[in-house]
């Protein structure tokens, strides 16, 4: 029974993965895919119904919604990408080293994510946002701001954890330094929760980029982004509706596949 | 108990303090001079004499520690300055646009608690059911939109399809509808997801089993204890919830023109009305900071254990 | 006398899987009746399948009960089957709307002083979290009681207390048999508690009953070598 469920979890696990590849990699080709220029605008083709040549129709300046959605899905992985990344790998240094040393540094880290836990992060997300002026990398330093503190709060408990377990002594006395023993017993044991973390922040942080983008405080246009394609189009939304749908929908799936499989991979570790 | 409130509240008032150093630390090294934003804003031509002389009746040329003091003073008084565009103070735009999104705030977060505890309540009875995979599929969806995206899909659908909502939100309760609806979607699918495990944690306890064997209905065991017994952590994760909430009234509110604090702090920004931004804020701060204290006192009351 | 259960060939167990084979035995209305085995030996498993409750499921053989009775349970963990965080009043009440009996404040307060909760109004208005082992033990007891069963089942009531604790809840057991006449079923490890109080014993091993009688002739008499091992090793067990 318990064996059937665990199988059953393991095929989710590998398939949304694999979808969530294969987005990665839509994203990653974009260019290869994308039958038109994404910036290409035509006087000749505006606002035209999807067709054999323009698969998703066109936007009010006559681009290419297909290919604007294609290029779009890249600055939006890759922005959720690199800034999950950052508070991870950040996160978990200030977590590890604060749960390893303990004493006044983790007191003062500590209370520095407290303080940043105490602010609702999208509020927060837009007045950083709304004061260092629009652009892509604003909203994630914005974002970035408060999303740190989670993955240091987990590798900080990971680490108060395992740092008194045998392998950690042992390895102590042997006369390791601290950062070795961070880097070689410690990191590789704590990685897998950060991990999981990582991904269910995936689909949060989408929404987050999206949001701001689409507030005009993301990314600048004409570069395209899902969000603020949807902004742009919204106020022709009944002569084009295609220009705001397909962008709706690949945000849509997108976030859904990465929240499902963040689900799916937290599933199978509590079966653990 | 009470002394384990007034350290909370001391703890809360030291984090409020920080935050509003952190806020007006961050406007003070924020880019572009607001001296010469408010002069050009209001049409002046703007010459180096003139703009020494605007930085100096601004209070701009002080030590930032003495700004930083003289702001603070001024806000606890409930003075938070005056708009860089109008000349007039802040604080009653702040106060109107601040009714107003309590207004949609709380009405978004009824519609959402009414959706989610009884979708979630049956969900967790039927566990394995038909009807439970159906509201988790909806509720994952639910929690997966952005809430933009939700609102950009309604008006597609009410208001150009079906025309029964009006696109632009009123101030009536016709006009509340959508913009409410948008904000507890999202809202209701975590509500939902949260109050059914919630509630399967409690159903799995042993006391369940013992009210069964004493032949307890039904009814009082679910509603009576095991919904009572979930209420401490449901009522945490809404307190949670209301950053999330307040995040997104400010894009829900600039999409239907809602003239809530959300709205009148995306002009400001494009303005670079700093005062304003600023109070904002600091008053979003307070109040979710505020709430979470409610709430955890009231999580105590729940569960007296926890004392 | 009249027979108020009666178990014919009883097997039961988890899904399919038996747990206890072939049982048989009667119980008359009021008298007090032991079943005695070490853990393992099926002894809670056949107080479930009388009960009807806690995921047993019979597969062969039958129980029969007179239609009008109820069947009363003391958990093995008693203050673990009430919801730790309200009061006692509040669910007691529960328990007897549930089973639309009037809640009399006075019947109450007189069966727990019977169980030896003299301060009943405090009693009632504490929370199980509050109290001690001993205390929600003879709680649970006194609810189930408050319920009118026509038989008690005690799931090894005493397992869990200390010593002097554990003589006097089988005092107060007795007591309520006395007078009240309620017929109980208890299953324990512990003979001499057993010795203390049954009309009937029956001994359980393995999922099987070895011994079932007057509990006279099976601690004077025991005809299973299993038996006369357990006699031996009896510690007395002092009630005053």
């Amino acid at each position: 029974m318990n064996h059937k469920r665990k199988k059953i979890n393991r095929i989710k696990v590998i398939i949304s993965a694999g979808v969530a590849l294969l987005l990665v990699l839509i994203a990653l080709f974009a260019s290869v895919i994308a039958p038109n220029d994404p910036y290409a605008t035509s006087a000749s083709a505006i606002r035209s119904a999807p067709s054999g040549e323009f698969l998703f129709g066109t936007d009010n300046l006559g681009r290419c919604v297909f290919s604007r959605v294609l290029y779009g899905a890249r600055t939006t992985i890759a922005a959720t990408f690199i800034l999950v990344a950052i508070s991870f790998i950040l996160g978990s240094i200030i977590g590890i080293l604060s749960g390893y040393y303990g004493g006044i540094l983790d007191e003062i880290m500590m209370r520095i994510a407290d303080i940043m836990l105490a602010f609702p992060q999208m509020v927060v997300a837009i007045a950083v946002a709304g004061i260092l002026g629009g652009g892509l990398s604003s909203a994630m330093i914005a974002l970035g701001i408060t999303m740190w503190t989670g993955f240091a709060r987990l590798a900080r408990s990971h680490t108060f954890a395992i740092k008194n377990c045998p392998y950690v002594q042992a390895a102590k006395l042997a006369g390791k330094s601290g950062p070795a023993i961070m880097m070689a017993h410690i990191l590789p044991n704590i990685i897998a929760p950060l991990l999981t973390n990582a991904l269910t922040q995936i689909g949060t942080t989408m929404i987050g980029i999206s949001g701001l983008s689409f507030l005009g405080l993301g990314v600048v246009p004409p570069t395209a982004e899902w969000g603020s394609m949807i902004n742009e189009s919204r106020a022709y939304i009944q002569i084009a509706p295609w220009a705001v749908l397909y962008p709706a929908i690949a945000t849509i799936v997108t976030i859904i596949v990465f929240n499902y499989l963040g689900d799916c991979v937290m599933e199978y570790r509590d079966e653990d | 108990m009470a002394k384990q409130i007034l350290k909370r509240i001391l703890g809360l008032a030291l984090i409020l303090l920080v935050l509003s150093f952190l806020v007006f630390g961050i406007m003070y090294l924020a880019p572009g001079d607001p001296a010469e934003k408010r002069l050009t804003s209001q049409g002046v031509v703007v010459t180096k004499e003139i703009l020494q002389a605007e930085r100096e009746r601004l209070g701009l040329l002080r030590p930032f520690i003495v700004r930083y003091a003289d702001w603070l003073r001024n806000v606890l008084r409930g003075d938070f300055g005056v708009s860089f565009k109008d000349d007039l103070p802040v604080a009653p735009k702040l106060i109107k646009g601040l009714k107003n999104t309590c207004g949609l705030a709380l009405t978004s977060l009824l519609l959402a608690l009414i959706i989610s505890f009884p979708l979630g309540i049956w969900s967790a009875v039927k566990k394995g059911k038909l009807v439970d995979h159906i509201v988790r599929l909806f509720s994952f969806i639910g929690n997966s939109l952005p809430n933009f995206l939700i609102s950009v899909l309604l008006m597609y659908l009410f208001c150009i399809h079906i025309k029964v909502f009006p696109v632009i939100a009123d101030g009536s309760i016709k006009g509340l509808m959508l913009p409410a609806l948008s904000l507890a979607i999202p809202m209701a699918g975590r509500f939902t997801r949260q109050v059914r495990s919630e509630l399967l944690d409690q159903l799995g306890e042993e006391y369940v089993v013992g009210m069964k064997s004493r032949k307890v209905k039904g009814r009082f065991i679910l509603i009576n204890n095991v919904l009572r017994n979930s209420l401490g952590h449901i009522l945490t994760i809404i307190g949670l919830q209301i950053g999330t909430l307040m995040g997104g009234s400010v894009v829900i509110e600039n999409i239907f023109r809602w003239p809530g604090i959300g709205k009148l702090v995306m002009d400001s920004i494009t303005a670079r009305d700093y005062p304003v931004i600023m109070g904002f804020v600091l008053i979003m701060g307070t109040i979710y900071v505020v709430i979470n204290l409610i709430v955890d006192i009231t999580y105590r009351l729940l569960d007296p254990r926890s004392f | 006398m009249d027979t108020i259960l009666r178990i014919n060939n009883l097997s039961a167990g988890y899904g399919d899987e038996s747990v206890i084979n072939d049982i048989s035995f009667e119980v008359e209305a009021g008298k007090r009746v032991c079943i005695v085995g070490e853990s393992g030996s099926g002894k809670s498993t056949l107080l479930k399948a009388i009960h009807g409750f806690g995921g047993v499921t019979k597969t062969c053989g039958s129980i029969e009960t007179p239609k009008d009775i109820l069947l009363g349970i003391v958990p093995q963990n008693p203050g673990g089957s009430f919801n730790p965080i309200r009061t006692y009043k509040a669910q007691i009440m529960e328990a007897l709307k549930s089973n639309n009996i009037d809640f009399k404040i006075d019947e109450v307060e007189k069966t727990l002083q019977i169980l030896g909760l003299n301060d009943a109004k405090r009693a009632l208005a504490s929370r199980p979290y509050e109290l001690s082992g001993g205390m929600n033990q003879r709680m649970a007891i006194a609810t189930t009681m408050l319920l009118e069963p026509g038989i008690l089942l005690c799931d090894e009531v005493t397992s869990a207390l200390d010593v002097k604790t554990a003589g006097m809840v089988v005092e107060q057991l007795l007591e309520i048999n006395k007078l009240k006449g309620t017929t109980i079923l208890m299953v324990t490890h512990h003979l001499g508690i057993a010795s203390k109080m049954a009309d009937y014993i029956g001994i359980m091993k393995s999922g099987r009953m070895l011994e079932y009688g007057p509990a006279k002739e099976i601690l004077e008499n025991p005809q299973n070598e299993y038996t006369k091992n357990l006699l031996k090793a009896v510690p007395r067990l002092k009630v005053s």
